[in-house]
């Protein structure tokens, strides 16, 4: 990501980042890539220890192992896959309590942007639970793979804080607008069973076992396709979400100067985030 | 309220939100976690169950619980 940033988003921030991220090694320890020969790339968010929470250095170790794919011209569709357990538990608990400080942290929202950036089409392929910003991540992908047996849910409102990185506008997109709402704003963590037959947006809800094997198939059905074809499919189709992330950033950063400001939402935060 | 009511309540959640289960098989003396229960599912049944009881318990009470009928004794010291 060179020049003038879209979003305005600080230049400086961007350009530490990929920066640390460049002179760091490309295959970390928090995320595995591997790309293979007929154009299929596989993201796995690989943080046992974090449960893919997003703290600064996995982020940054995120960013960078998308910002790799995104160079590599012969890429045609990405996997992105979490834990077993845990797709991603969306953001980390000391960052929150920085938020109520005062400190800013924008770089949540460079997950959603750079997601929604990717020149391929992305399949999420939710094995584990995809909590906050870890569902909203889901949101910013073309094709959705859920699990049965795991749990989806935008926990924001449980913390006392409005929603972010997109949510208001991407979590409607994917799970239609009024179950989004209700999980907007009950904080509600369904069960992919749950979700069956509520008529969402995601593709598919497999049991656990069967969500990378859906996965691995829809991306060699889109491997067979001319790689230029495809890009420029994708540009097309993410023009949406990229205007969708434009809006819903104006709303969310203004609701998040209030709700983060509210006493209560620091107590609320240390009680009630879940280990 | 006494203790069989709430664990009939806690029975309804985890049937709610678990899988090809019957309200037979469930005995109070195991935990959620024999019947297939993760964490969240755990942290649903309870949530769900503290709200139908109009109970507030802090997370930190709940952590050394090892059965459902241990949470229904924690549950009962609050109803």
């Amino acid at each position: 990501m060179r020049g003038i940033h879209p979003y305005g988003l600080k230049n400086i921030d961007l350009q530490n980042l990929y920066d640390k991220g460049l002179k760091g090694e490309i295959m970390s320890k928090r995320i595995k890539i591997e790309v293979r020969d007929n154009g299929i790339a596989h993201l796995k968010m690989n943080d046992e220890k974090g449960k893919n929470e997003f703290n600064d250095d996995f982020i940054s170790e995120l960013i960078q192992g998308l910002s790799t794919l995104e160079e590599n011209n012969k890429i045609k569709v990405l996997i992105l896959s979490g834990l077993n357990e845990v797709f991603s538990a969306g953001a980390n608990k000391q960052n929150l309590l920085d938020l109520c400080d005062g400190k800013i942290h924008v770089k949540d929202l460079l997950i959603s942007e750079k997601l929604i950036f990717t020149p391929v089409p992305v399949i999420a392929a939710m094995e584990g639970h995809a909590v906050g910003g870890g569902l909203i991540m889901a949101a910013c992908c073309d094709i959705v793979i859920a699990a049965r047996e795991s749990r989806y849910g935008a926990v924001f409102m449980s913390l006392g804080f409005t929603p972010g990185m997109g949510c208001t506008q991407l979590l409607p997109e994917l799970m239609g607008p009024f179950i989004a709402s209700e999980m907007m704003f009950t904080g509600k963590l369904f069960k992919g069973s749950q979700l069956v037959d509520k008529g969402t947006n995601i593709n598919y809800i497999l049991s656990k076992s069967e969500v990378m094997k859906k996965a691995e198939d829809l991306a060699l059905q889109i491997s067979e396709k001319n790689i230029k074809s495809i890009q420029l499919l994708k540009y097309t189709l993410s023009a949406k979400k990229k205007k969708l992330l434009i809006d819903a950033r104006v709303h969310e950063d203004f609701m998040h100067r209030l709700s983060f400001a509210f006493p209560e939402t620091k107590k609320m935060i240390e009680e009630k985030y879940g280990k | 309220m006494d203790k069989a009511k709430i664990i009939e309540v806690i029975k309804k959640h985890i049937l709610e939100n678990l899988e090809d289960l019957k309200e037979e098989d469930i005995d109070p003396k195991k935990s959620m976690k024999d019947y297939g229960a993760n964490s969240l599912d755990i942290i649903e049944v309870v949530s769900c169950s503290m709200r139908e009881l109009n109970i507030k318990i802090p997370r930190s009470e709940l952590t050394d619980i090892q059965n459902i009928d241990q949470l229904a004794d924690k549950f009962l010291q609050y109803v």
